[in-house]
């Protein structure tokens, strides 16, 4: 059998988690597949596992916030207990976080960021590397595997199948379990669409020329569905807020596009967006490095490139 | 009892209060800095170089006449107070028996003529101090005590006024031993005073106003700014001596006694003891905030007001620590970093040095900020939030902006770079590229001009592509120690393994990381920066060079100028690709781009340090403004641009680079 650690917010099934269950069903190769969820909501959820090819939901009571080591500690006890041929969690923070744990307990070999994973005596795994730039093949050995599978590695496949059985245990902690857990959780979002959520930011570098410049891309991003964003040099000129600041030591942006005006693409800048999905540069100078890390690029006046972007956007939507 | 016998026991009672005063207050200092942890780097080795600082910096106040005017008005006092200094015991043997003096050295005429002469370099000295304070009124001395300034320049006057009306008196009077010509300001005074029972009587209250003083004056000293009077010398003997750019390690081995480990300053039990006896002597004089570019720009930071903060603390929770050691219970007291604004004052630091090197008596302001943001990261986990991402991008993908450690090497690409692979043959010299040189598209060419110079020139060399990683250094200068010593640790192991003797580093950050900070965890190599070899090429003639009629400033890396000594390489191949021109502050007294101390990941929360030295650099009219790191390049080439200038800038690799193609 194999053992899937699920993680979830309140009840509500996480993504990542779901696709480690679709990895985990697919090494068990018929076999059962078990699950293990801890935390408040987790004994609603369970039976919904079925879905996913879970025969038996194991329900760790474990009273007060997330704990890593003692989330690690009913893992690592369920796993002493049903000898699984491997525990398999999302390549999350989290899921990584509690199979490393639960790896040290059990005295067991932990793999993580597998996107792929044949059983075995020595299980084969493919896993991502340096930032993603770097697939490995690896021969994992040992009595207790332990796999965390990269996020949208492997797409959720359902199984035809019922509801999941629900069993709850009281893992034993011991007191430097809970030494570490949450005491405080902080909301970030200040409502509405937030940077480093939007699927498209226009940005406007130093290159938009004043504070009123970025009228024009306030336009553009708003006829997109998107929001304004802009460099350093911007907010050292005072034109933006820091908060509206993509780049290393500002917002981490990933959207489905990415525009760019008038932005150099310094290193710093770079590292901000190098999550974005498309890249449209606008700038007028040929040899600015962001038109080397684009996937279009229009050379020329963004006070005139932009509105016509926008008039254009117009026209496609009225017709 | 007869006159003498009275006066014998007033003095002595007199003695032993002052001495009382002090000794209590000298030996809580002496507890105080007991309890100091060790110090991580070697501080009572090399003699012959600590009795030469020792000689230079405190005898030959070398530091002070940096500033020529205030130098010369300090010198005055302090050889003054050096050649006065027996008159002290005169007066106190005077005290007891008006006829009698310090055997020999009482009756010389030469000496009477010395104490004179320095009597009025003193009093010259306290002038030129009043001018400055009073007239001059410098921003250095903002924030400094300054009451207690006037107060200790007022005492000193007492002190050496009553000595010359002392000898004076003792003239109008025939008890002077010596030929009263040899004391001309004394003798000059004498006309002053009769000779009758009025004068009899002066003489007297004049001795014991002088004494009075001086016993004073030592009670006063140890509870004032003016302590640097003990601590100075002992604080200089034990400066650093050698690469002044290298931090001091923290020890994370399991075997460390417990009452040894620290993670930088939390509390003021953390403290190491130099730097207790650096905030014990320091005067409040300011020279460090003067040159702090973090000051200057309007930031929270002033070199001197962290070291008076540290100070302040000290006095006020140090005594507590004893007396809770003393009773044996743990001391559980406030943070350093929460005291006044020491917190905001450590992150505002670049680390550029420019108060170390200027304290007259070698405070090392650097080691503390860097302890204190040691706490913050590694304890706290409290530090400036913009800055997470460079840990983190350090941390896991081995550079500070995240870019994929395959992707090393890509600037080399058809340039016929030799990247060495495990079990290659160890090049003549490994080039150290550097994440900057590396990744930024702007340094990049930095490494490319470098690359072909070396090519030109037929030098042996390789680099170690995607083996190489991080040195640590912006995660080190940030408090994490913890990364900086694995990436240490892994880079020594790389470097080791592939036999590596020569190092050519083009980032001034990597080349001090790698030859100063390195020998700590095992690796010793012979670390030359990329403008020392390519200067050398060109001195031995493998690069010719032709050179052009633009005007060129040469910007100092502090890591390279200040810390390392790198003055004259850059500026040899900045003469021969153009005409060179200097900037105000250049060599030693350069002033940051803005970038060092991590600040190259950081914002900045008042005016911008680049465009600040942007302004003095376009001052001199220079075409072109040569640099010679990476991360000057980014910091004063988007200074340019904000700055609207039209300045070039560009490596003196990138220069020297051109001027050869134009040659061939």
């Amino acid at each position: 059998m194999v053992l899937a650690y699920v993680e979830h917010a309140a009840g509500e099934l996480d993504e990542l988690s779901l696709q480690a269950l679709t990895l985990a069903r697919g090494y068990a190769g018929g076999e059962l597949l078990d699950a293990v969820m801890i935390g408040p909501g987790a004994a609603d959820a369970a039976p919904a596992l079925g879905e996913y090819g879970v025969t038996t939901v194991h329900v760790a009571q474990i009273e007060g916030s997330f704990a890593p080591q003692g989330y690690a500690r009913a893992v690592a006890e369920l796993t002493g207990r049903l000898s699984p041929a491997a525990v398999v969690a999302a390549g999350s923070d989290r899921g990584n976080e509690i199979l490393a744990h639960a790896a040290v307990m059990t005295g067991g070999v932990l793999a993580a960021n597998c996107v792929r994973a044949t059983p075995g005596d020595a299980a084969e795994v493919t896993r991502v590397r340096w930032g993603g730039s770097l697939l490995e093949e690896a021969r994992v050995h040992g009595a207790v595997k332990l796999l965390t599978v990269a996020p949208h590695a492997v797409a959720i496949e359902t199984a035809a199948a019922g509801a999941a059985a629900v069993e709850t245990f009281t893992p034993e902690l011991r007191d430097e379990d809970l030494v570490a857990r949450i005491s405080e959780r902080v909301d970030t979002s200040t409502g509405g669409l937030s940077l480093a959520e939007a699927p498209v930011v226009v940005s406007g570098g130093r290159g938009v020329g004043s504070s009123e410049g970025f009228g024009v891309l306030e336009e553009l991003a708003g006829l997109l569905g998107g929001v304004v964003g802009c460099s350093r040099a911007v907010t050292s000129a005072g034109w933006r807020p820091h908060t509206d600041q993509v780049g290393q030591t500002g917002t981490k942006i990933s959207p489905e596009l990415y525009i760019p005006c008038g932005i150099s693409g310094a290193t710093q800048h770079m590292a901000g967006c190098k999550g974005a999905k498309k890249i449209l540069a606008i700038n007028a100078d040929p040899d600015a490095a962001i038109l080397a890390s684009a996937d279009y690029a229009v050379v020329g006046d963004l006070s005139e490139i932009v509105p016509a972007i926008t008039a254009e956007l117009r026209k496609v939507r009225e017709a | 009892m007869s006159a003498g016998v009275l006066s014998a026991l007033a003095l002595l009672a007199a003695l032993a209060v002052s001495g009382g005063l002090f000794a209590r207050r000298a030996l809580l200092l002496v507890r105080l800095v007991q309890m100091g942890k060790p110090s991580g780097i070697e501080r009572a080795d090399a003699v012959p170089d600590r009795l030469r600082q020792e000689a230079t910096v405190v005898l030959g106040q070398r530091k002070l006449f940096q500033k020529l005017v205030p130098g010369l008005m300090h010198a005055f006092i302090f050889w003054g107070f050096l050649a006065l200094f027996p008159t002290i015991v005169i007066a106190m043997i005077g005290i007891v028996d008006r006829e009698a003096t310090i055997p020999w050295l009482g009756e010389q005429g030469w000496f009477a003529l010395l104490v004179d002469v320095f009597a009025v370099l003193v009093l010259i000295g306290i002038g030129i101090a009043l001018w400055i304070r009073k007239v001059v009124r410098p921003s250095r001395f903002e924030g400094s005590h300054l009451g207690e300034a006037d107060l200790i320049l007022a005492w000193i006057t007492g002190i050496v006024v009553t000595l010359l009306l002392w000898h004076a008196a003792r003239i109008a009077l025939s008890l002077n031993e010596y030929g009263a010509a040899w004391s001309p300001v004394a003798n000059l005074l004498s006309g002053l005073f009769g000779d009758g029972d009025v004068t009899e009587a002066l003489e007297r209250v004049l001795v014991w106003a002088h004494v009075l003083l001086i016993l004073g004056f030592l009670a006063y000293l140890p509870r004032s700014k003016h302590l640097h009077i003990f601590t100075a010398a002992i604080n200089v003997y034990f400066g650093r001596t050698r690469a002044r750019g290298r931090l001091e390690p923290l020890r994370f081995d399991e075997d460390l006694p417990e009452e040894e480990m620290r993670f930088g300053i939390g509390t003021v039990e953390d403290l190491t003891w130099k730097q207790m006896v650096d905030s014990m002597s320091c005067t409040e004089c300011g020279r460090c905030q003067e040159v702090c570019p973090a000051w200057a720009t309007g930031k929270t930071l002033s070199p001197k007001l962290l070291i008076m903060g540290v100070r302040d603390h000290l006095f006020a929770e140090g005594p507590l620590a004893l007396a809770a050691r003393a009773s044996g219970e743990a001391y559980d007291g406030p943070l350093v970093a929460a005291s006044s604004d020491l917190e905001e004052m450590a992150w505002d630091c670049v680390t550029c040095g420019a108060c170390v090197r200027e304290c007259p008596v070698n405070i090392e302001h650097v080691d503390h900020i860097l302890d204190l943001r040691r706490h913050l990261v590694m304890v706290e986990s409290r530090f400036p939030g913009e800055a997470e991402p460079m840990l983190r991008d350090v941390e896991r993908q081995s550079n500070p902006w995240g870019k994929p450690q395959s992707e090393r090497a890509a600037w080399a690409e058809g340039l016929g770079v030799r990247v060495l692979a495990p079990g290659d043959a160890v090049p003549e010299v490994l080039y150290w590229v550097g994440c900057a040189a590396s990744f930024d598209e702007r340094a990049r060419t930095t490494a490319q001009s470098t690359a072909k110079l070396m090519q030109a020139a037929g030098v042996d060399f390789a680099i170690l592509g995607p083996r190489e990683a991080c040195n640590g250094d912006p995660a080190r200068r940030m408090g994490n120690e913890y990364v900086f010593q694995a990436y240490a640790e892994q880079n020594v192991a790389t470097l080791n393994e592939a036999g590596v003797r020569k190092i050519v580093a083009s980032c001034p950050h990597c080349f001090n990381t790698l030859a100063n900070e390195y020998p700590d965890f095992g690796g010793a190599y012979e670390v030359v920066h990329h403008t020392e070899m390519l200067a050398e090429l060109v001195r031995e003639g493998r690069l010719s060079p032709a050179a052009s009629e633009q005007t060129i400033t040469y910007h100092d890396s502090c890591y390279l100028a200040r810390h390392n000594d790198v003055l004259a390489p850059p500026r040899e191949l900045a003469a021969a690709v153009g005409k060179p021109i200097e900037m105000e502050r250049s060599g030693k007294r350069t002033f940051c781009c803005g970038a060092g101390g991590a600040h190259m990941w950081m914002e900045e929360n008042a005016r911008p340090i680049n465009e600040e030295r942007v302004r003095e650099a376009a001052a001199t009219g220079a075409e072109t403004l040569a640099v010679a790191c990476p991360f000057c390049t980014v910091m004063l080439d988007d200074g340019v641009q904000s700055t609207g200038g039209s300045m070039r800038v560009a490596d003196v690799a990138t220069l020297l680079a051109e001027a050869i193609e134009t040659d061939g």
